[in-house]
């Protein structure tokens, strides 16, 4: 019986030292649960008949699952027996991208990682910039089977073509030019471009811009740079990758679909395809005003992007700036920010923008306001309560002592030092707040009703749950999706900050 | 990595390869150019309420697209709506209007002759009441043209309105418990709640019928103090009436308190002789007994002039619509009926009144403790108009028009009507005085098949008059009704789905395929008189007062658009007289119609 569980314990960590079986594990889970998802949906209750074209799909999905199953259970036997694995299954690796194909990004990001014995960090995170632009081309290229595309069409699917393959270029160029930290001059030019990419909202591609640049200037100093090595613990905790994948792929999805989505699509009315169910035309059906449900949730995430990242900014400028003056002068001060502030986190925040936006109307400006000044108390405690602790540290006694004003320390001393924190409820929050700019959407109480938004979306669908329950079904998991997104990216960066856990 | 990468270089080229082929751009189909004139867009405030909200969406989607800037400003309430239209923050608003009588000129009066009571927008035309007041003097036949005439002026050269459809009325009964054809639907009348009967008839006397209703808050249960959705039903079924309408909107005596009614020539004397088996009812410690005191012509002649006299309550909501009634008075000489002549007939009031009785008018009597049908003694009541208007018939159909008794009314409401003061005084049918509690006091006394027993917050009990039309086709069929508060309509219909409610008014359009699949519910729907327009802001602050501008809009609206997302299940209109009377009149987008009018409204601006 001891020896049962010591036997567990030690494979158990085995297992936990390759990254490629976990990995290999989520891609046949995910393959599994999508065949059964689709099994369910191809049988139409009603007419007791099963949709051939989904339940070939689904038996796709069935079939890619049986197989990166065995590949996930010869892994596993290698990993068990040599403590390797060896080059024979890294090959599989290969089909393992391939069967990628059908939509399941878990298998290519599987097999990427199969296929590499030594991953460095910018491999990692040149592939999932490649992955985020060809998943936005795969997402626009269903615009094809429309009557028409936007005008920008082709000319949005070339640049993200020429940038998938300048991406590609990258990532052979840092798998060869960059060893350990040493970084051949050469690649400095490069960048630039890769800079550029947060124009799309592609941030991996900025990260490893980022990295390069970094690595260049510090080649001679004798530690480790803090952040790579912060993102390094990131990168090594799968879920919070694929929640960081969601969240950078919807935001570069968000810029990038102003050239390749046509935006009339989803605000006019089509009297001529009114409710029509899903199909290559309409990937998501469309809705009572004949409207592409899937452009309208494509449209809809930005404004939850936006909403969602500007009422977490402001609150933090403000709770933070509160915070930290209540945190470092104590007593009076202390207690005459933070009772105010009690006075306001006693008001229920979705209670509290409801009034804000009855009083003032509903429009985007006011839901950020409304959504904004709920959040402010929350932020000002995380912040007091590191603040206070930081105040007592030597470094802030050695810098008083040198005479530095208050104002000095606290912004250049203690808030850069007291960041890490309040960064995590942040991403934590946005999740949140996109919730409630849904919630009050779904009420009436948020942005105009023919604007796309995923709470809009939501609410007509919501009247036909029986009848067309896709109308509900797809903004609702858009609306899940992005909150765990970000729910799992808050966590990993949680992880990989905590100094404990160097 | 070779392999790596040749592979991602054959997957983006395969992509941007199957993406290039044979697709179109939006401009290659739509010919590029969206607007045709060059100015520049007119801005548009579109007021709405949030039930209007479908409504307020397609016409901002036809106007966008005809190039107009439309902004939506949607209130979530009726109160906060008439809120903003008396502030004037609209340049066009959409409304909706039900034309609860059934006659054509409810339909226009008080909204579009000048200072009429729903006409607060603005309107002035000479023509319209000029054509109003022409139209109410005449019979059905000969007002067609005159209506037609109207709707032109009113739409088609001012624009004045923009109407959109006109609606179904539907309801659905629970056919596992309910006779389905003793649930009548009718155009504009109130289901009569006395012809409806279980399945299985024995549970008449012991099982309440139950019903739901969304507004919990009720006006009041006098029937002058009120015309709203919250007592228009119960206030029907309280209290009986000189005449009803049937289903189609004739003027009917079956089921009133009259046996017949007859036209004097000249279209300014309304006669009618009542009947003698109804009592009024009252309530006698939680339950409903007969008064022993007969609904007779002098609670008549009392009902009718407090109907018409504006300072015969406090807050009275309904004596614009009896405000043609000149004289109300009991009828004694018999002489007097048999030499007067009905209008467009040769026989007399007396030959009107008669037929069908199985006994004939021997005498005619003031006293109702005199009344005896059966051995030829009547009661006759004349009602004499102010100008020649037949539509009064309507008006003495619909809720407020119903008979109350005179020595109850006299008895509660002692107050001074000048003096009144709501915290001191309580007046007859106030909710208050039968909600449970400290301040129950029920003083009701109804002339109706039914009488309210109690309300509370989530119910109102009703019980059957014992001395209404007893052992006729129009006694009451179930003893006990009940009518839940439900405030929210997809609460209702689930409610109703589960069985918990027998019958509910008013389906969702979108819900008529779920009720329609459920085999143990029967949706029933006719058309109906409501009609749903929008109209403009002509007080001045807007531009649209410009005739040009809002014939522009006219004509960019279609509303085949409105009924596709309808799921066809709303009308054609033209006016709100259009589900009364087929003028033939018919509205159909136009566009080079449209952008013609606009550049007339650009040309008159230079």
């Amino acid at each position: 019986m001891e020896n049962k569980h010591y036997y567990k314990r030690i494979n158990g960590r085995k297992l936990n030292r390759f990254q490629e079986h976990s990995i290999v594990s989520y891609s046949w889970g995910v393959s599994f649960i999508l065949s059964i998802a689709m099994l369910i949906f191809s049988y139409d209750i009603v007419t007791r008949q099963i949709e051939s074209f989904i339940a070939s799909l689904a038996f796709v999905f069935l079939g890619t699952g049986i197989i990166q199953f065995l590949i996930s259970l010869r892994v596993k036997n290698e990993i068990l027996k040599f403590n390797e694995i060896k080059g024979s299954t890294r090959k599989l690796g290969y089909l393992l991208l391939i069967m990628g194909a059908t939509g399941n990004i878990f298998s290519i990001i599987a097999g990427f990682t199969l296929i590499r014995k030594d991953r460095t960090i910018e491999y990692t995170i040149s592939i999932y910039s490649i992955m985020t632009t060809i998943a936005i081309m795969v997402i626009s290229s269903l615009n094809i089977f429309k009557e028409y595309v936007a005008n920008n069409f082709f000319i949005g699917i070339i640049i993200l073509g020429l940038l998938s393959l300048y991406y590609i270029f990258m990532m052979y160029m840092v798998t060869k030019h960059i060893n350990g930290k040493r970084v051949d001059k050469k690649l400095i030019p490069l960048t630039v471009p890769l800079l550029g990419s947060i124009l799309i909202g592609n941030f991996f591609a900025f990260v490893l811009g980022l990295i390069i640049i970094s690595k260049y200037r510090h080649k001679d100093d004798e530690i480790s740079i803090e952040w790579i090595s912060v993102l390094r613990r990131l990168f090594r905790n799968y879920m919070s990758v694929i929640g960081m994948f969601f969240v950078v792929l919807l935001i570069s999805l968000s810029i990038c679909s102003n050239m390749t989505f046509d935006y009339s699509l989803a605000i006019d009315n089509n009297y001529s395809s009114l409710l029509q169910t899903p199909s290559l035309e309409y990937p998501f059906g469309t809705d009572n005003y004949g409207r592409c449900v899937f452009t309208r949730i494509v449209f809809g995430a930005r404004i939850s992007l936006v909403v969602g990242i500007i009422a977490t900014m402001v609150p933090i400028v403000i709770g933070g700036i509160l915070g930290a003056l209540a945190g470092y002068y104590g007593k009076r001060t202390d207690n005459t920010i933070m009772r105010i502030l009690d006075i306001l986190y006693a008001v229920p925040g979705i209670l509290l923008a409801i009034a804000i936006i009855a009083a003032f109307g509903a429009s985007t400006m006011n839901l950020i306001l409304a959504l904004s000044i709920g959040a402010v108390p929350m932020y000002a405690r995380t912040v007091r309560a590191t603040v206070m602790s930081i105040a007592n540290q030597e470094f802030v006694e050695a810098a008083r002592a040198c005479g530095a004003r208050n104002f000095t320390i606290i912004f250049k001393h203690i808030i850069p030092n007291s960041l890490a924190p309040v960064i995590v409820r942040a991403t934590l929050g946005i999740g949140g707040v996109v919730l409630s700019t849904s919630s009050l959407s779904y009420l009436g109480l948020g942005v105009e009703p023919h604007i796309p938004e995923w709470g809009n979306i939501l609410k007509i669908g919501s009247g036909y749950l029986e009848t067309k329950p896709y109308l509900a079904i797809f903004p609702g998991l858009a609306i899940i999706l992005i909150v765990l997104a970000f729910n799992y990216f808050g966590d990993g960066l949680r992880d990989a900050l905590d100094p404990k856990l160097k | 990595m070779k392999k790596i990468l040749s592979l991602l270089i054959i997957a983006v080229l395969l992509l941007g390869i199957m993406t290039g082929c044979n697709v179109q751009t939006k401009d290659q189909v739509t010919g590029g150019n969206t607007s045709e004139t060059s100015n520049e867009p007119v801005d548009l405030n579109l007021l709405a309420m949030s039930s209007m909200e479908k409504d307020a969406n397609i016409l901002r989607d036809q106007l966008s697209k005809a190039g107009f800037n439309v902004k939506l400003n949607i209130q979530p309430d009726y109160s906060s709506y008439v809120g903003q239209k008396d502030a004037g923050n609209y340049d066009m608003a959409i409304t909706s209007w039900n034309t609860v009588t059934g006659n054509p000129d409810y339909a226009v009066r008080s909204l579009f002759i000048s200072n009429g009571d729903y006409n607060d927008y603005g309107l002035v035309n000479e023509e319209i009441d000029r054509l109003i007041n022409e139209a109410a003097t005449q019979t059905s036949d000969q007002y067609v043209a005159t209506y037609k005439t109207f709707e032109e002026v009113l739409v088609k050269e001012n624009a004045y309105i923009i109407p959109l459809y006109s609606n179904y009325k539907s309801q659905a009964v629970n056919n596992t418990i309910l006779k389905v054809d003793s649930v009548r639907l009718s155009k504009s009348r109130s289901l009569p709640w006395e012809n409806v009967d279980f399945i299985d008839e024995s549970k008449g006397n012991s099982e309440p019928l139950i019903f739901s209703q969304t507004m919990p808050s009720l006006t009041s249960l006098d029937p002058i103090k009120g015309n709203d959705g919250s007592i228009n039903i119960i206030n029907t079924n309280m209290y009986v009436r000189l005449v009803n309408l049937t289903d189609n909107d004739e003027v009917t005596s079956v089921g009133s308190l009259s046996h017949n009614h007859a036209i004097g020539e000249g279209n300014t004397e309304y006669y009618f002789i009542l009947r003698d088996d109804i009592n009024f009812a009252k309530v006698d410690n939680k339950k409903a007994v007969d008064s022993g005191e007969l609904v007779a012509a002098e609670d008549v002649v009392f009902s009718m002039d407090r109907a018409r006299n504006k300072d015969s309550v406090p807050d009275h909501r309904t004596f614009t619509l009896h405000s043609s009634m000149e004289k109300i008075e009991i009828v004694t000489d018999l002489k007097e009926l048999e030499s007067k002549k009905q209008s467009g007939n040769a026989s007399s009031i007396k030959d009107g009144l008669e037929a069908g009785l199985s006994t004939t008018i021997k005498e005619l009597v003031a006293d109702k403790a005199q009344v005896s049908n059966k051995d030829g003694k009547y009661q006759v009541v004349k009602i004499t108009t102010n100008k020649p208007f037949p539509q009064v018939l309507n008006y003495l159909a619909h809720q407020s028009a119903g008979i109350v008794s005179k020595k109850q009314i006299e008895a509660v409401n002692t107050y001074n009507v000048a003096t009144f003061d709501r915290n001191k005084d309580v007046a007859y049918g106030d909710q208050m005085t039968i909600t449970e509690g400290a301040t129950y006091d029920n003083t009701l006394m109804t002339s109706g098949p039914y009488i309210a027993i109690y309300k509370n917050d989530y119910e109102i009990a009703f019980q059957k008059n014992p001395g209404y039309m007893i052992s006729t086709s129009h006694e009451p069929k179930v003893s006990n009704i009940v009518v839940k508060f439900i405030k929210d309509a997809d609460s209702s219909l689930s409610a109703f789905r589960s069985g918990e409610i027998h019958f509910l008014y008013g389906i969702p359009e979108d819900k008529f395929e779920i009720v329609e699949n459920d085999s143990k519910l029967t949706l029933q729907k006719r058309p109906n008189n409501a009609v749903v327009y929008a109209f403009f802001n002509m007080k001045g602050g807007s531009e649209f007062s410009d005739v040009n501008l809002r014939k522009a809009i006219l004509y960019n609206v279609s509303q085949e658009e409105f009924i596709a997302v309808y799921n066809n299940l709303k009308i054609n209109a033209y006016s709100t007289v259009t589900p009364l009377v087929d003028t033939g009149n018919i509205h159909l987008k136009d566009h080079s119609k449209a952008n013609e009018f606009l550049n007339m409204y650009w040309e008159s601006k230079e």
